[in-house]
């Protein structure tokens, strides 16, 4: 072993150890676990192959609801908050008075803890004591009971994840707007290009490096969304809005079954390991990430 | 001044002429709805945090306004010690994570060949396994080695949380520092340690203050690890303040006040280092 290669090792053996022993070793103990029976009556956890996976994988549950629900989440969560964060940089990227202000209150949510920023919102949309359902009588329209059904359930869910995740996108796509060179845009604006037409083909195609970075590690943080959902529905009403974490969670601690819970979490995991692998292969054409 | 000349030659079109200055106004009133969009739950939050706790049903009619329940919360033994806690946690956390990943970036930056790659790939595999396939047999792994309920049975897996993604941002910023000085520092004599600790590293501090930034906020607010991985010994902030709405019933305004306690750090941290969040953030 030479010299440099030793110097490249003792740079990673920190990172590396933590690494092993507190996400390898429990992700392993985890795969152990969903290889076999686990339940109550089972106390000497019989070995019994992919009896687990099957099961997860023949549940109605979770191929009708849980995949759609999970995939429909983070195509959903990732567009809105992509526009509306877009939107906001663009707006946030002219000079006017009042920008600082601007920009402290879209920085609020980064402030908020995501799980008390969704007992909030579950707080707002409470059928019967909610701020949302005041208004909406003030104004004339009937009360809506938000949580107990799927869809209204399903989009308080969604806007809460967007409100906590806009200021993100944001922000980094004000910081890439930033950095961006400013000769192209003299020469549009020497051309008279309109304001639609240097977005179009100056400021999107400079930025779209910025954007896929950010479609990439959002779209992998939505695909495992636990918290907010389970905060502001539970999966509920009657498991309609479960998304695959919230699965996993529910048939490990509600039906004490860890093994059928780890199973759907390694499916889960194998999933977006794919899903990330290709999305890395349209991230390497945009940028040179690994060069 | 250009993007102001940028507006004034645009607006001789049809719109400008129906409505003058209709394009400030529409962008003004974006901009107060925006701002509304982002401050109306935090606003929400603290206006909850002030009613006394008969009122909280009927924030929006209410008119009692009352800080008995901040006084409430900092009484209670509890929320004092989860306080100092998640501080000790959020700083401890900041600290070594980033002492551990700045090295480990600085390597997937400087470095080319079979190493690195394969460094690259774990980084990248490990960050998308979702946290649920790892943080419940963690809980068994804190046990075995009984650092369970402590300050390190949380602080290394929150440490292991950001290895990846840290790697990943740090290796941007040291890309976009020049390796000549490290060579020139190396040729007069320094070892690559001295090379990276004392040409290398002082060059990153602006990325460094911002990822510090975000990940003290993040270890502030973070809940599912907490929960998991603390018990009494070692209340911590966030699944304190969540307990008040779960196990000792709806006490909505003392949920609310302690989430206005520990909003005060994260907002003092954040406006202190917004200049360089926004500077940092470049990917």
């Amino acid at each position: 072993m030479n010299e440099k290669t030793r110097f490249m090792l003792e740079l990673i053996t920190p990172a590396a150890l933590v690494l092993l022993l507190f996400q390898v070793v429990p992700i392993l103990t985890g795969a152990n676990a969903s290889f076999r029976d686990w339940t109550l009556h089972d106390p000497k956890r019989t070995w019994v192959g992919l009896a687990n996976y099957v099961h997860v994988l023949r549940d109605a549950e979770f191929r009708d609801v849980v995949l759609p629900n999970t995939f429909g989440f983070m195509v959903a969560s990732v567009a809105c908050s992509l526009l509306l964060g877009l939107l906001i940089a663009l707006m946030l990227n002219k000079r006017f008075p009042g920008r600082w202000l601007v920009q402290s209150f879209i920085l609020l949510p980064l402030m908020v803890a995501p799980v008390i920023a969704a007992i909030m919102i579950r707080w707002m949309f409470n059928d019967q004591f909610g701020v949302v359902n005041a208004v909406l009588e003030g104004l004339g329209f009937a009360p809506v009971s938000w949580l107990t059904q799927r869809w209204t359930a399903f989009g308080v869910i969604l806007l809460t994840d967007v409100w906590l995740w806009t200021p993100w996108f944001a922000l980094i796509l004000l910081a890439g707007l930033q950095s961006l060179p400013s000769e192209p845009f003299e020469a549009a604006r020497i051309d008279a290009a309109s304001a639609w037409r240097t977005f179009r083909y100056i400021t999107l195609p400079m930025l779209r490096p910025v954007m896929v970075v950010c479609i990439v590690i959002r779209a992998i943080d939505a695909f495992r969304t636990f918290d907010i959902v389970w905060t502001i529905s539970g999966g509920g009403p009657a498991r309609a809005t479960e998304v695959f974490s919230i699965y996993a969670y529910v048939e490990s601690f509600q039906f004490l079954n860890l093994a059928r819970g780890s199973a759907a979490a390694v499916i889960g995991a194998i999933i977006i390991v794919i899903f990330a692998l290709l999305l890395y292969r349209i991230l390497n054409r945009f940028v040179e990430v690994s060069k | 001044m250009r993007d102001v000349a940028v507006v004034q030659a645009r607006s001789v079109g049809f719109f400008a002429a129906l409505a003058p200055r209709g394009k400030a106004v529409f962008f003004a009133l974006a901009a107060v709805a925006i701002c509304l969009l982002f401050a109306f739950p935090v606003f929400w939050l603290i206006l909850t945090s002030l009613r006394p706790g008969t009122g909280v049903y009927y924030v929006h009619r209410g008119t009692e306004f009352t800080v008995d329940n901040f006084h409430e919360v900092l009484s209670q033994d509890i929320v004092l010690r989860a306080l100092l806690n998640s501080f000790m946690i959020s700083t401890l956390a900041t600290v070594l994570s980033l002492g551990v990943t700045a090295t480990s970036g600085y390597m997937l930056s400087r470095f080319k060949g079979p190493i690195p790659n394969a460094w690259f790939s774990l980084m990248y595999i490990f960050r998308c396994v979702p946290y649920v396939a790892w943080v419940l047999p963690l809980y068994f792994v804190t046990q075995q080695l009984s650092i369970f309920d402590t300050y390190w049975g949380l602080l290394l897996p929150h440490i292991a949380v950001h290895i990846c993604f840290f790697s990943w941002i740090m290796k941007g910023f040291f890309d976009g520092i020049d390796p000549s000085m490290e060579y020139a520092a190396m040729i007069d004599g320094c070892s690559r340690w001295g090379a990276f600790w004392r040409v290398a590293l002082p060059s990153a501090i602006p990325g460094l203050t911002a990822l510090a930034i975000l990940c003290w906020l993040y270890t502030w607010n973070e809940f599912l690890f907490a929960l998991i991985l603390t018990a009494h010994e070692t209340p911590i902030l966030t699944v304190v303040m969540a307990q008040f709405v779960h196990e000792l019933g709806m006490e909505w305004h003392l949920m609310s006040a302690t989430a206005v306690i520990a909003l005060v750090p994260a907002l003092i941290v954040t406006l202190f280092g917004q200049r360089y969040v926004i500077r940092g953030l470049r990917i």
